[in-house]
């Protein structure tokens, strides 16, 4: 089976507030109408996926990427086979409390430092995404905002402007703020070039 | 194995390389194109995973992480029904459709991607 919106098959790895950001315009009524498919899996552009399994894995090896930018891998690893269970079931059953209370200890700067290593983000373009080592804080101790990490990114290209959770953020919003409030459950922040 | 099959599962898999576009020479890194557009990566095996005599491949950055699979799979002559697991800094399990760039961005180590291959999940 497979999902369809606009003749566009949606890749069920990206978090569903990302396909709405990348298919989705203003001028699109909601709720979505998307369509189901029973054959010809797009398999070149659809990786196939069969088991829940699968999903879970998925789910958990972006949030041990995450960890490895932000902390070293350090967080993720420490934690018991029981706190990856929470966070799966948490996701899964939409229990806020339960995924939450394991994945405070992810999403705080570790020990004595007040800034992650890394932001861990996905910046989507075309027909894929790039990813990046950006710090949030400048060699002299700034704070770097999404207008530094664009600029990293894309160098030399300052009208760029992208979309999260069907917002615009402003540019001057702190990197560190914006990836302790506006990461997707998988510890990411997923950003759509508008 | 004897040295000669392993030959011929090295020829063959050069072969099939060449099928799909990969280079399979060592790359002359002065050569700017080259440099801009293509990345080193050193496929090393883990648990019960058979070595592959060539470990360090130059590959196009735009790749995707599942082609690198199938290419592995294919050089090392396992059933399609057999899984191959990749895994990132021993840690994490890159998706199938992440390309090449944004992990030798991210993770690579003194200008090469290290790689980790099994066939069965390790590293949860």
């Amino acid at each position: 089976m497979w999902l369809e919106y606009n003749g566009q098959p949606l890749k069920w790895q990206y978090p569903i507030g990302v396909l709405s950001d990348l298919l989705l315009g203003p001028d699109d009524l909601l709720p979505w109408n998307i369509t189901v498919h029973f054959s010809k899996f797009p398999e070149s552009e659809v990786y196939r996926f069969d088991s829940k399994e699968m999903v879970e894995s998925y789910f958990m090896a972006c949030l041990k990427e995450a960890d490895v930018l932000k902390h070293r891998g350090q967080i993720a690893s420490s934690m018991q086979k029981k706190d990856h269970n929470q966070l799966w079931l948490g996701l899964q059953n939409e229990k806020f409390d339960q995924f939450w209370a394991v994945n405070r200890k992810l999403m705080e700067a570790s020990g004595d430092q007040d800034y992650f290593k890394y932001i861990p983000f996905r910046c989507y373009i075309d027909d894929g995404y790039r990813q990046k080592l950006v710090k949030p804080i400048s060699d002299d101790n700034h704070k770097k905002t999404l207008q530094d990490l664009l600029e990293e990114l894309f160098p030399g290209n300052k009208n760029i402007k992208v979309k999260t959770h069907g917002m615009i953020p402003p540019m001057e919003t702190p990197l560190q703020w914006l990836s302790e409030h506006l990461s997707y459950p998988d510890n990411f922040l997923h950003l759509c070039v508008v | 194995m004897s040295e000669e099959t392993q030959e011929t599962v090295v020829q063959e898999a050069t072969d099939s390389l060449q099928s799909m576009n990969i280079r399979t020479e060592p790359v002359d890194s002065s050569d700017p194109e080259h440099t801009k557009q293509k990345v080193d990566i050193l496929l090393k095996p883990t648990g019960n995973a058979p070595i592959m005599k060539k470990k360090k491949w130059t590959v196009d950055s735009d790749k995707k992480i599942g082609w690198i699979i199938e290419f592995v799979k294919k050089y090392l002559k396992l059933e399609p029904n057999e899984k191959l697991f990749l895994y990132v800094n021993q840690t994490f399990a890159p998706s199938p459709d992440q390309v090449v760039k944004n992990l030798y961005d991210c993770y690579s180590t003194e200008g090469k991607l290290v790689l980790h291959y099994c066939k069965t999940q390790a590293w949860g």
